[in-house]
């Protein structure tokens, strides 16, 4: 009996339509494919990209030097000096990541007490030249001003979960 | 050049200040400063100024921040100009239980001053400070330099008409 | 000896000692705010409270003395209890703002929080605040952070001897201050930001530059003065960022003079040389080592085949290190030239060949406490050496008297058993008076002696001066700077011998700079070789090597026209020589004007080298950072420069090869002592009228300390002004702030009048160390006034 049904199943090409069952499905199903960079695939609002530094809404930068960020980044990537800013407050005169050197932990984030230096959820860039890899402070600043909305909605996204 | 302090100081004060001087040995000069502020204090009108410390505090020889410390710390010692009477009301644990809150309360509303200040025409500061040490008597408060004691109502009203 | 037990050990102790002294002997640790080991005891901040058995509350470990048989629990569940109540009423006022301040990373506060500190405060009303002091150009404040430990407070009261910072109001509004908002006038007040254990008081120029965490720290030696304070150098990314004091009891304890701790703003100033300079037809070229050393080589080379190499002279900094002066001296001997001194600011040196190894002290630094009573001769020893002045002010404290004998009645933070205020050109004659007087009580006196000082006429105050310095056993005097730049230096250090041996006391001499001690042993002198060897015919002073008129100087690490006597004499006749080889860290206009080679030396940091301490201590450091630009270290210059020269022997691979040839000869050898001084040849009459007094001030005494900012804007610097007294004033006709001119023969300055009453009378008061000062040649001579 067995080997009647495995005659049968020989003839009639089974177990190719059994596979080809699956292929049908997914012929037909929603697509997953992306047209990238057209299109993307939602990021968690946790994506730990290119750095950024933010400014609270009256446009007073948020870095105070601590430099805690400093301190906990386990590849030495960030570079800061500071100094007393003209109104007596702490400021950093340099911030310096080097993206070569980082591994986009996010420690710096976990660490600022004040929320400035955050990684975005920007994994596209590039660089051309040898020493682009350095961000510094303006640039740093420059991205947190540009993408600031981005950057509030992914910290209230994620605020209750802390 | 500095200039020379202690001229401030009037002859009597100065005499006055040598006297507490005589109670402590040289060492112990600083001891005198309590009551040399307070001799420096009667002689400006109830108050003392910056430079008024200075001379007290050249006079005795010491350095001028211990006058200064001395004077901040004391409640008697006055650092802005007051009035003709000083109206000093405890607030401390056993006046509080006998009701100062509304001695101060009524002290405030008759002289429409709040704690602190002086009244316009002069006459009058009222302060609130710690434990006059008159617990026995509580509710106290000190006019000028005469202790009251057992305070009531009509007792207050009664002290203040007799103020100058 | 009783015995109690801490935490379950038991410890044999001798009474009177406190809990926490014994806990941290045995490394214990108890936490503390208020309590510091070298000042009294407060008991406020409550933070040491331990459990003692019996005891029916927890007690302070800091005012609780041991008692016999004392069963003491530090973390016992009661005391920690206590110490984290405690922690909360302190964390009540605290500001929570560790980031922004600038004592995170290294605060006590924050440390034991983090042991004895909730996670988050019951305390939900709000924080007191507290407005900010300026309390001067070194220390920066933020009085929120205050916990009113009182430590700054005792520090001025009981250390430094002049309170300045007092507790304000009481209670919840207590608060530290001056007097009257002021900026802290002391030489040491640095030593506040190191006590405080919060972030109240802070570095100024430190101030949000680094965090501890991140900056290395090597032991380095104090450059400026003779005491050679131990010093750790923080450096971050080859900056230095901060200089703290290295405990060391033997010398410094763990203090640190401002003029130590500030001193490094100076080292990359604007005036550093990079590179090497050379002067080609008027023009200044910057070159590469191998050509400057070339020309300045061949200069050398030259002169000496044309006039004889004992026509060249050197002048070396005496804050230079002893391998300096050693290489410096050996290359100036090898060219044929005994032209070589480290004493700028001194004139007399008749008695040189008297001077033992070294002047200094043949006693220890420590030992000053111990001496029962101490004369000062010509010193403002708080500002030239402030770590001996601490010391001073210790023994004083201890019951010791201390004696003066100086142009000015400075404000010392200690009192003096009596005084005598004299006129620079008196100063001899008041020396010698009081040895007579001294003499006359001798059993047995020196018929000679005597005789020579028959006529001597001794006033009533020298008479009563020398009846209390007979009184004591065992003592010390000090030569300062006034009686070792004087011009009868010679005469002052015969008397002060003299009456040394008359009233049982050694003779110590401050000297100037860091290392006088290892230029004498190094052989930086011109009558004496590397480890004492006389040289049969000494060469020039540097003050008589500008006075002959050299056609060739090689300078190295001074300013003649700030750090010299007779400046504008030196200043000549450099413009006047042929050939001037400058080795300096700085460059300024002044020094392009008369060289033609500079080369460029680095400061202190960033060498390997020995300092020799006035007790003859061998401190030897190495470089803390990289040198600026090209600039070498002075003992690698030299070296290749007397290669250049092809001297023999200078095949030096390392500083320390350099010390070891040095110090096998010279190791173990004292200095201090004087050997037999001669007798002055006659006693000159004191002068008649105004006579200019001269000192350099404590911020002003090198190239580094001058170019130092905060130093030069703290209240204790002086400006260059005119100072006279009241009385003097007076007599002039001039009130405070008047131009006046001050002549000293062909040579006048103008320069504001300041009223200086502690200065004696027909004395005129004019620093040295100054641009606006530098024409006076001499320091203590006669000169007149007249308003301009």
């Amino acid at each position: 009996m067995k080997k009647i049904v495995q005659i049968i199943k020989s003839f009639t090409l089974w177990e190719l339509l059994i596979g080809m069952k699956l292929t049908g499905r997914y012929l037909f199903a929603k697509k997953v494919t992306l047209q990238f960079p057209e299109e993307k695939t939602p990021y968690s609002p946790r994506f730990r990209g290119l750095h950024a530094l933010r400014r609270y809404p009256n446009g007073e930068e948020r870095c105070i030097a601590c430099k805690l960020c400093e301190a906990v980044c386990p590849a030495l990537a960030i570079t800061i000096e500071a100094e007393p800013r003209e109104d007596g407050s702490r400021r950093t005169t340099r911030y310096d990541i080097d993206l070569f050197k980082c591994i986009y932990c996010g420690f710096c984030e976990e660490s600022c007490p004040v929320d400035s230096i955050v990684e975005t959820n920007m994994s596209l860039y590039h660089f051309e030249n040898r020493g682009e890899n350095i961000m510094t402070k303006p640039m740093l600043l420059a991205i947190g001003d540009k993408y600031e909305k981005e950057i509030a909605e992914s910290k209230r996204a994620d605020a209750p979960y802390r | 050049m500095t200039k020379n302090y202690i001229e401030l100081l009037t002859d009597a004060s100065q005499k006055n200040i040598d006297e507490w001087l005589a109670r402590y040995p040289y060492e112990k000069r600083r001891s005198a400063l309590l009551p040399a502020l307070h001799v420096a204090q009667d002689q400006n009108g109830g108050y003392l100024t910056d430079n008024l410390l200075q001379a007290v505090a050249d006079y005795i020889d010491v350095p001028k921040i211990y006058a200064y410390e001395a004077a901040t710390f004391y409640s008697m010692f006055e650092l802005k100009p007051v009035g003709r009477n000083k109206v000093y009301v405890c607030n401390s644990v056993c006046c509080m239980l006998r009701g100062s809150d509304d001695i101060i309360e009524q002290l405030k509303a008759k002289l429409n001053i709040n704690l602190g200040e002086t009244t316009p025409d002069g006459k009058i500061t009222l302060k609130e400070v710690e434990c006059l040490a008159a617990c026995g008597g509580a509710p106290a408060m000190m006019v000028n330099k005469t202790y009251h004691e057992n305070l009531t109502s009509e007792k207050i009203d009664e002290i203040l008409q007799g103020l100058e | 000896m009783i015995e109690i037990e801490i935490d379950g050990k038991k410890f044999q102790v001798e009474p009177g000692k406190m809990i926490i002294e014994v806990a941290d002997d045995a490394g214990i640790r108890i936490p503390r705010f208020c309590y510091h080991k070298k000042l009294s005891i407060a008991a406020n901040c409550r933070m040491c409270l331990i459990e003692v058995e019996k005891a029916p509350k927890p007690l302070p470990a800091c005012a609780t003395p041991v008692s016999d048989g004392m069963v003491v629990h530090t973390h016992s569940a009661r005391a920690l209890d206590a110490q984290r109540s405690v922690m909360e009423f302190l964390l009540i006022n605290h500001p929570l703002d560790c980031p922004i301040c600038d004592q995170g990373g290294e605060c006590e506060l924050q440390d034991v929080a983090v042991g004895y500190g909730k996670d988050v405060s019951r305390y939900t009303e709000g924080k007191r605040s507290v407005k900010d002091k300026d309390i001067g150009s070194l220390v920066a404040t933020d009085m929120t952070r205050c916990i009113h430990c009182t430590r700054c407070v005792r520090f001025g009261d009981e250390v430094l001897g002049v309170p300045q910072l007092g507790t304000i109001g009481r209670g919840g509004k207590t608060e530290i201050a001056t007097y009257v908002e002021q900026s802290l006038d002391s030489v040491m007040s640095g030593n506040i930001i190191d006590l405080c254990p919060v972030g109240a008081l802070t570095s100024k120029p430190f101030r949000f530059q680094a965090r501890s965490w991140e900056m290395e720290q090597e032991t380095n030696y104090s450059p400026h003065d003779c005491v050679g304070s131990n010093l750790h150098i923080q450096q971050r990314r080859q900056k230095v960022l901060r200089v703290a004091p290295k405990e060391n009891e033997a010398i410094n304890e763990t203090w640190l003079s401002d003029r130590d701790r500030f001193s490094y703003l100076g080292l990359l100033h604007e005036d550093r040389l990079a590179e090497p300079l050379i002067k080609q037809n008027g023009e200044w070229k910057t070159v590469d080592w191998q050509f400057a050393l070339n020309v300045a080589a061949e200069g050398i080379r030259k002169l000496i085949d044309a006039q004889g190499g004992q026509k060249i002279g050197a002048i070396i900094s005496p804050n230079a290190t002893t391998e300096e002066m050693y290489l410096l001296q050996k290359m100036m001997r090898a060219l044929g030239s005994q032209n070589i001194d480290h004493r700028t600011r001194v004139t007399d040196v008749s008695d040189q060949k008297h001077i033992g190894a070294f002047p200094g002290m043949g006693f220890s630094i420590a030992s000053i406490e111990e001496q029962s009573s101490i004369l000062l001769i010509g010193s403002h020893v708080t500002h030239e050496q402030p770590i001996i002045g601490h010391r001073i002010r210790k023994a004083a404290l201890q019951g010791s008297s201390i004696f003066a004998i100086n142009l000015e009645n400075y404000q010392f933070p200690f009192d003096l058993s009596d005084k005598l205020i004299v006129k620079p050109s008196a100063l001899v004659w008041h020396l010698a008076s009081v040895a007579k007087v001294l003499l006359t009580k001798q059993t047995n006196p020196d018929s000679e002696l005597m005789a020579f000082l028959a006529d001597l006429h001794v006033s009533e105050e020298a008479n009563a001066f020398a009846d209390k310095l007979m009184q004591f056993d065992k003592g010390c005097i000090f030569l300062g700077e006034i009686a070792q730049n004087h011009p009868q230096a010679s005469a002052i250090r015969y008397f002060a011998e003299l009456i040394g041996k008359m009233t049982n006391a050694q003779v110590g001499t401050l000297t100037t700079g860091a290392n006088a001690a290892g230029a004498w042993l190094a052989g930086a002198v011109p009558h004496r070789s590397a480890a004492q060897k006389s040289v049969a015919s000494p060469g020039l002073s540097a003050k008589q090597m500008f006075d002959a008129k050299l056609p060739a100087y090689l300078l190295f690490n001074i300013e003649p026209e700030y750090d010299c006597t007779h400046a504008q004499t030196a200043i000549n006749a450099l413009k006047d020589a042929s050939l001037v080889v400058v080795m300096t860290p700085y460059v300024t206009e002044a020094i392009k004007e008369y060289a033609d080679v500079i080369l460029p030396i680095v400061p202190f940091t960033e060498t390997s080298g020995t300092y020799v301490n006035v007790e003859g201590k061998w401190q030897h450091f190495s470089g803390t950072v990289k040198p600026f630009g090209e600039a070498r270290p002075g003992w690698k210059v030299l070296r290749v420069l007397s290669n250049l020269l092809d001297l023999e022997n200078f095949e030096f691979e390392s500083s320390l090869d350099v010390l070891n040839t040095l110090k096998d000869s010279v190791d173990g050898i004292l200095g201090g002592h004087h050997n037999a001084l001669e007798l002055p040849s006659k006693m000159n009459l004191p002068h008649e009228g105004l006579e200019r007094i001269t000192q350099w001030p404590i911020y002003r005494t090198d190239n580094l300390v001058r170019r130092a900012y905060a130093l030069q804007e703290n209240i204790v610097n002086t400006i260059p002004q005119i100072y006279v007294n009241n009385a003097l004033a007076k007599k002039l006709a001039c009130a405070e702030g008047d131009l006046i001119v001050v002549s000293q023969g062909q040579a006048s300055v103008t320069l504001p009048l300041a009223i200086n009453d502690a200065l004696v009378d027909d004395g005129v008061y004019i620093p040295a160390g100054f641009q606006e000062t530098a024409t006076l040649n001499e320091l203590f001579s006669p000169v007149t006034i007249v308003r301009s």
